[in-house]
C-alpha cells in the first residue's frame, strides 16, 4: 500500500510528428477505454496525467500532444520545455510522414531545454494494409538517431502501452534526466500559445 | 430533470455492491474522500482515496452528453458539492481540455468523457472534481 503511494518522479512526454500519423490516438488508446465515436470531444483534449508503475516504479506522467497546431507549425518553444522524453511518430501507410521525421528531429534539437531527452520512434497503423515504410527502415532511422523504436497500432492498442513504459524505463535509467526535478515545475500556461483555445470560440461543442 | 444525461442517470442505478452513498458514507472525519473516485463510463481511476479534500462550491459545468439539437456547447449546471486537490499530479489519471475562458476542464484520461471537474487558470492550486460526475468505490 505504501509503495503504490509513494511516487518516484513526474514527467513532461511530448507527442510529436506530422498531423493524421496518429498521435491523438497514442495518447488516448494508453489503456483499454471504451471510447465512443459518437462522442464530439471539440473542446479538445490538452495533455494527460496517467499515472504508470514500470518495474514496480510509480510515476506520473504528464502527457502533451500537439493539438493539432503543428498543421500551422506554430509549436513554441514552451512546449518542448522541460521534457524528458518525447514519442515521434510516422504513420507506416504514409512516406511522406516518414520523410518528415529529420525535420521534426531538427526542431526537438532546437527547442529541447535537456540534452539527453530519450526519444521513441513509433511507427503507427500497421494495422493498415497499405504499407509504405517497411519496419527495417524505421528501425534504421531510430538506430543512427539513438531511439528507441517501436510499431505500433493505436486501433488494436498493440504495442501502444509498451512504448510508454519502455521510455518511461529508459527516463528513469538516466538519472541526470529526472533526479533534481522538484514537483509543481510546469505551468499549465506552459504551451504558451493559447490561441488555439480561443481559435475553438463558439464552435466548441461538448465533451 | 431533463437536463440530466444518460450517465447521469445510470449513475443513480448503479450495480449492487459499488453504489454511490449519501454524502456522510464518502467523507472521513477531515472530509476527505473515503473511496476511489473512477469514471462512470470506463472506470478509469481519477483520485486515490484520502487526497480529496471534500468542499461546497457552486462551479458551472457543460453537460456530459448532448441532449438535443437545440442545447448548445455551454449549456449545463451548476454543481455544488465537489473534491479539490492542490496538485494536479495528486491526480492518479485525468485529462485536461484547451481552455475556454480562462478554464480547463477535467475529463476522464481513458474514455475523454467529461467535464468531470474544472479548473481556473488563475488559481493554481485548485483542481475540482464534481461528486456528482464521478462513482466512488
Amino acid at each position: 500500500m505504501m509503495n503504490e503511494d509513494e511516487v518516484l518522479t513526474t514527467l513532461k512526454i511530448l507527442i510529436i510528428g506530422e498531423s493524421g500519423v496518429g498521435k491523438s490516438s497514442l495518447l488516448l488508446r494508453f489503456t483499454d477505454d471504451t471510447f465512443d465515436p459518437e462522442q464530439p470531444a471539440t473542446i479538445g483534449v490538452d495533455f494527460k496525467v496517467k499515472t504508470l508503475s514500470v518495474e514496480g516504479n510509480t510515476t506520473k506522467l504528464a502527457i502533451w500532444d500537439t493539438a493539432g497546431q503543428e498543421r500551422f507549425r506554430t509549436l513554441t518553444p514552451s512546449y518542448y520545455r522541460g521534457a524528458q522524453g518525447v514519442i515521434l511518430v510516422y504513420d507506416v501507410s504514409n512516406r511522406k510522414s516518414f520523410q518528415k521525421l529529420d525535420m521534426w528531429l531538427n526542431e526537438l534539437e532546437t527547442f529541447s531545454t535537456k540534452s539527453d531527452i530519450v526519444k521513441m520512434l513509433v511507427g503507427n497503423k500497421i494495422d493498415m494494409d497499405k504499407r509504405e515504410v517497411d519496419r527495417q527502415e524505421g528501425l534504421k532511422f531510430a538506430r543512427k538517431h539513438a531511439m528507441l523504436f517501436i510499431e505500433a497500432s493505436a486501433k488494436t492498442k498493440e504495442g501502444v502501452q509498451v512504448a510508454f513504459e519502455e521510455l518511461v524505463e529508459k527516463v528513469i535509467q538516466t538519472p541526470g534526466l529526472w533526479e533534481n526535478d522538484s514537483r509543481g515545475g510546469m505551468s499549465l500556461n506552459d504551451r504558451g500559445n493559447q490561441s488555439v483555445s480561443q481559435g475553438c470560440g463558439g464552435y466548441c461543442s461538448l465533451l | 430533470m431533463a437536463a440530466l444525461d444518460d450517465i447521469s442517470t445510470q449513475r443513480r442505478d448503479p450495480p449492487d455492491g459499488e453504489e454511490d452513498k449519501s454524502l456522510q458514507d464518502l467523507l472521513n472525519a477531515e472530509g476527505k474522500n473515503i473511496k476511489s473516485l473512477v469514471c462512470q463510463r470506463c472506470q478509469c481511476k481519477v483520485l486515490r482515496p484520502n487526497l480529496g479534500q471534500h468542499v461546497q462550491k457552486e462551479l458551472f459545468l457543460p453537460h456530459m452528453k448532448k441532449k438535443s439539437e437545440q442545447q448548445g456547447a455551454m449549456d449545463g449546471e451548476t454543481l455544488k458539492e465537489f473534491w479539490v486537490v492542490d496538485d494536479m499530479y495528486t491526480f492518479e489519471n485525468v485529462g485536461f481540455t484547451n481552455t475556454v475562458n480562462d478554464i480547463k476542464y477535467l475529463i476522464c484520461a481513458d474514455c475523454e468523457v467529461g467535464p468531470i471537474g474544472w479548473h481556473d487558470l488563475s488559481k493554481k492550486k485548485e483542481f475540482y472534481i464534481a461528486l456528482d460526475r464521478v462513482h466512488h468505490i
